[in-house]
């Protein structure tokens, strides 16, 4: 895990962010909000699937934006605030999978719900792609988020993330075979 | 795939300059090798008929395409934009909270872009690719588990339409 991931670790938030308010100087905070916001509100609905932690997270990412280097304006804000987003919202999803898990082993198998269902359950096949796309290494998890979920193009996420188009691709490409591979994975268990 | 923006990227690239007539260039040319040599290509959907792993691989990755599209597909309320913007103002400094521009992004409403509009309905697109998954399920599975992925295709769409109305799936699947 990058030094920036754990920078903006769920746990840490509330420590590394404070509440303080932002300098007024900074108003390009809210045109980034009007040109980007609904991009990434649907990036983090579509990693989060829940309304109120969308709101979290949107509002933790510009306070992440906010508090750059001290307020200062990062030199490409789109790219700043998709990975941002992106990552806040992993980390949130790691830690609900987290508790989930700790929840689930805490109650008594006959009172946990069949999992083995026949019926075909795409809330089940959503969650658990969510999930693998959470343990994914974090270069091809980046690809993945916004090229899928965020709907960028190759060359905008390519541009983002800092590499070719080619190597966007190629990632995607790994990503997805191993998306394929652990879903199959559990599709067999 | 979906068109750049306007005025939304960062890059000091200019839009149009020969890098990115190399990128377009490059890009007809990865969709020409994918026609071609990708998994819908004549022999490779030949092949796949007749081979056990590639049926088992083309499954597993027609499962990630639907998984990804059911995620694509999931609705949320129209004023989640205006929600998520006040709550980020909130935390701004008051002289911030009190500006023209943050009224405005208090009652923002999700606006389609430029290529939704021309592209239609971006729910009639994840239905198409919820469908396309289906089938390429259907497909690869078709001597292995045809009856399975049928089952499943049939139930993914049909829940598809519960979420847009019980009287119209009650229309769609009615037998």
């Amino acid at each position: 895990m990058s030094m920036f991931d754990r920078a903006i670790q769920y746990n840490l938030l509330g420590a590394s962010v404070s509440c303080e308010a932002v300098e007024e100087s900074q108003r390009w905070i809210l045109t980034a909000m009007h040109r980007y916001g609904h991009e990434l509100v649907t990036l983090l609905w579509r990693i989060l699937g829940n309304e109120q932690d969308v709101c979290d997270a949107y509002q933790t990412t510009f306070l992440h934006l906010a508090h750059h280097e001290g307020g200062r304006k990062p030199r490409w804000v789109r790219a700043y605030l998709f990975r941002t987003a992106s990552n806040v919202a992993i980390s949130m999803l790691r830690q609900r999978i987290a508790e989930r898990k700790t929840l689930s082993s805490m109650t008594p198998a006959n009172e946990q719900e069949p999992t083995a269902e026949v019926d075909f359950d795409s809330r089940h096949l959503a969650e658990s792609l969510l999930a693998h796309i959470a343990q994914l290494p974090e270069h091809l998890r980046n690809v993945i988020t916004l090229r899928d979920l965020g709907e960028l193009s190759y060359p905008e996420v390519a541009r983002i993330l800092g590499v070719s188009t080619g190597t966007a691709r190629v990632y995607r490409c790994k990503a997805v075979q191993m998306l394929a591979m652990w879903v199959n994975d559990e599709e067999n268990r | 795939m979906r068109p750049g923006k306007l005025g939304q990227t960062t890059c000091s690239r200019a839009s149009g300059s020969v890098p990115d007539r190399w990128e377009n260039l490059r890009e007809r040319l990865v969709d020409a090798a994918r026609r071609r040599l990708g998994p819908d290509a004549p022999w490779a959907q030949r092949h796949i008929a007749h081979c056990p792993r590639c049926q088992a691989r083309m499954a597993a990755l027609g499962r990630v395409d639907l998984a990804m599209s059911l995620l694509k597909s999931q609705p949320h309320r129209l004023d989640l934009l205006r929600r998520a913007n006040d709550a980020a103002i909130h935390m701004l400094s008051r002289r911030l909270r009190e500006t023209p521009e943050a009224d405005r992004l208090k009652q923002a409403q999700p606006e389609p872009s430029l290529a939704e509009r021309w592209a239609g309905p971006q729910n009639a697109l994840v239905n198409m690719a919820a469908c396309l998954a289906v089938l390429a399920l259907a497909k690869a599975g078709i001597f292995a588990s045809l009856d399975q992925a049928h089952t499943r295709g049939r139930a993914a769409v049909k829940q598809y339409y519960n979420q847009a109305g019980q009287d119209i799936a009650d229309e769609v699947f009615k037998t």
